[in-house]
């Protein structure tokens, strides 16, 4: 019914099955879109969110979203200015994960915010001392380009690219994609170290404050060096996932295992990074405010095994497997430890948002919990059902992994 | 924003922050200003069809992409970067010491002197002229232009049901760009032209050839297969065949020997032919 439209070469599930497998994707994305018209139209008060906890799941996924999609710049750093030609292999799924995970959390933003009318606010009066107004630009920018880096990817459909218009654009497009690959780097290098450094300023919650070099924190660095961990890690897992699920092989296997070399070698500096972060912060900066670093650690369900899970178990154990085990661990390995690196990044930015918002700071404060209302979970769940139809369609239609022809005739290469 | 607009003052964090912002995006808009006038450039240039091969080869897979000094036996394993284009080559001219064009082919008179008839794995793939990766073959006649047919592989594949579509008569073709068409019910094959020039007459199956091209006083054709190399080519087409007919849940298996049949599709009318087509006459 849709061959036509499938690029030559690959096989991909029957109509039937497709149809089947977007319809309950469909279905959460309609009430998540009812739960979006609910905020929009009744305001934030269909959330959970109040003063205390005005950064709640959104946010969370904001940050976790923009952390994974840093797989997008870092992928087409390497691959555009490094020249690391293996990785070419999974570029155009990196696009397109990229460009989900930013659209996606521009989605959530604009709910989030309440007034999508007056979003132009923030670039016609930017208060360029915030950290979030940079974030604002950076993300801005940053989707215009992989829009259009995506592009290309769309426009080399089987048959758009009969079009001659589409076929040229495409090809010129092309050749200045290094350009976009270097602004895109550039832009996520700000935003990541700028959503991190957001936490690093906060003067009046010492759990998230830190100090740093002039005027950026250490979150600023942390943030940067743990979005480019993990996105070659979620690049790993995605693909696999996708391998898995269409029964194709996609890449070859040392593709795999260069994106986890990539990742581990990122997560161990990071990990060390975080370490001296964490000891500073506990025997420095917290002390420095006249409190006891672990004193904020008390408090349940956020205790110690927090940082201990998400150091070592989701941060040194990963970093070894991957660093150590990239060329001679079975490729099962790397696929776990690629998903602990994508649970530490989760949890990294939980910590950062729920936990600091949650505990007291100061002596008549409470410890607070915060449970999302369902059209907060909802909105969550449309982000999710939004970039799974959109990957399904890509996958389905266009040419994100250019081995899989490859790896069909020549299975001798995997 | 911008001097004008409420809350903006001559700071210098202000003024570096939106010079950072404008330049960033400058610089986005610039990219895709340029890509955008280049492909009006292109569209009104002939060059889509260039850029066609060009954007068709890089996803065609590697396998289908050895170098033709892999088939001699030179190379042990490599893969073409190059678009079969081996007149601008440099490894190509190296190892074949030879910088000029080939020397053109004999005239049928002298064919004589050549194998003709030359079985490849049964297929016919006469020595007196030289083959196009695409299927097409290529020979010189006495007059010299050229005459442009299908070679064995490629007739046998694309079948007796499918009926070709003929440029017309002075349409100019380029290496690598469109040849012809073959229509096969819903889907339409194209055919790669083996050479550059102008079309002087169209064939068909009846008359052993499909098309008969000027190409003026000049006419290289280093880029196409000849002698030793066909036979290896043929031998990679035939497993890429096989790898491409065998099911998925087969795997690949090891083919038993034989010859293939005469009429491909009319004879396994189960399998994916538009897909399968494309491969074999490189259109991804």
């Amino acid at each position: 019914m849709d061959s036509h439209l499938v690029a030559r070469g690959v096989k991909r599930a029957s109509p039937g099955r497709f149809v089947m497998w977007i319809i309950p994707w469909t279905l959460i994305l309609a009430i998540g879109l009812y739960a979006t018209y609910l905020c929009l139209s009744r305001g934030l008060n269909q959330t959970n969110m109040d003063n205390r906890f005005a950064f709640g799941l959104w946010i969370f996924l904001d940050l976790s979203v923009i952390a994974l999609g840093a797989g997008a710049f870092f992928t087409g750093f390497l691959v555009y200015i490094l020249k690391r030609d293996e990785l070419r292999a999974v570029i155009n799924s990196a696009v397109v994960l990229g460009f989900i995970c930013y659209s996606g959390a521009v989605l959530v933003l604009m709910v989030d915010v309440g007034q999508p009318l007056r979003a132009w606010f923030t670039f016609w009066h930017p208060n360029v001392h915030s950290m979030l107004t940079e974030v604002t630009f950076c993300i801005t920018c940053y989707l215009t380009v992989l829009a259009i880096e995506y592009a290309p990817v769309v426009l080399k459909n089987r048959k758009l690219k009969e079009i001659p218009g589409f076929l040229v654009f495409e090809f010129e497009l092309h050749k200045v994609m290094p350009i976009l690959a270097g602004v895109g780097t550039f832009l996520s290098f700000f935003h990541q170290g700028s959503l991190g450094g957001l936490y690093g300023v906060l003067q009046g919650r010492p759990f998230a404050f830190r100090e740093g070099i002039a005027i950026w924190p250490s979150t600023f660095f942390l943030f940067i060096i743990s979005a480019a961990a993990a996105g070659p890690s979620f690049i790993l897992l995605s693909t696999w996932m996708v391998s898995r699920l269409s029964r194709k092989k996609l890449v070859s296997e040392n593709v795999y295992r260069l994106l986890a070399k990539i990742s581990g070698a990122l997560l161990t500096v990071y990990v060390f990074l975080k370490s001296i972060d964490t000891l500073t912060w506990l025997n420095r900066t917290a002390p420095g405010f006249g409190l006891s670093g672990m004193s904020f650690f008390l408090w349940a369900p956020f205790n110690v095994w927090i940082l201990f899970v998400e150091i070592i178990v989701f941060g040194l154990i990963p970093a070894m497997l991957m660093l150590v085990g990239s060329g001679k661990l079975r490729l099962g390995w790397l696929v776990l430890s690629s998903s602990l690196v994508c649970c530490g990044i989760l949890l990294n930015r939980f910590v950062m948002t729920i936990q600091t918002l949650a505990l007291p700071t100061l002596a008549f404060d409470k410890f607070m919990l915060y449970t999302p209302s369902w059209q907060e979970v909802a909105t969550f769940l449309f982000v999710v059902a939004y970039g799974t139809i959109i990957y399904s369609l890509s996958f389905r239609y266009l040419r994100l992994f250019p081995q899989e022809t490859d790896l069909k005739q020549n299975p001798r290469r995997s | 924003m911008l001097p004008w607009v409420y809350g903006f003052t001559w700071e210098t964090g202000n003024v570096l922050f939106l010079t950072i912002f404008y330049v960033v995006s400058g610089v986005i808009l610039a990219a895709c200003g340029i890509a955008a006038r280049r492909a009006l450039r292109d569209l009104k240039s002939t060059r889509i069809d260039e850029i066609k091969w060009h954007v068709d080869f890089e996803d065609i897979p590697s396998f289908a992409k050895t170098c033709r000094h892999v088939f001699t036996g030179e190379l042990s394993n490599r893969v073409c970067h190059n678009g079969f284009d081996c007149r601008t080559c440099k490894l190509h001219a190296d190892l074949t010491e030879v910088s000029r064009p080939t020397a053109p082919l004999d005239p049928p008179h002298s064919r004589s002197t050549h194998k003709i008839g030359t079985s490849v794995f049964g297929l016919r793939m006469p020595a007196d002229r030289l083959y196009h990766r695409g299927h097409t073959w290529v020979r010189r006649e006495s007059d010299g232009k050229l005459t442009v047919g299908l070679d064995d592989f490629g007739e046998r594949m694309i079948g007796r049901a499918s009926t070709p579509e003929f440029p017309s008569v002075g349409t100019k073709l380029v290496t690598n760009g469109t040849g012809w068409f073959f229509r096969r019910g819903e889907s339409r094959i194209r055919i790669l032209s083996p050479v550059e020039g102008k079309v002087v007459a169209v064939g068909g199956r009846g008359n052993g050839f499909y098309l008969r091209v000027d190409t003026g006083n000049d006419c290289d054709l280093r880029h196409l297969l000849k002698g030793v190399e066909i036979q290896p080519w043929i031998m990679t087409e035939l497993e890429r065949l096989e790898i491409a007919l065998s099911t998925e849940e087969a795997g690949v298996s090891l083919a038993d020997g034989g010859e293939l049949v005469e009429d491909m599709p009319a004879n396994y009318p189960g399998a994916d032919w538009d897909s399968l087509l494309g491969e074999v006459f490189l259109e991804p």
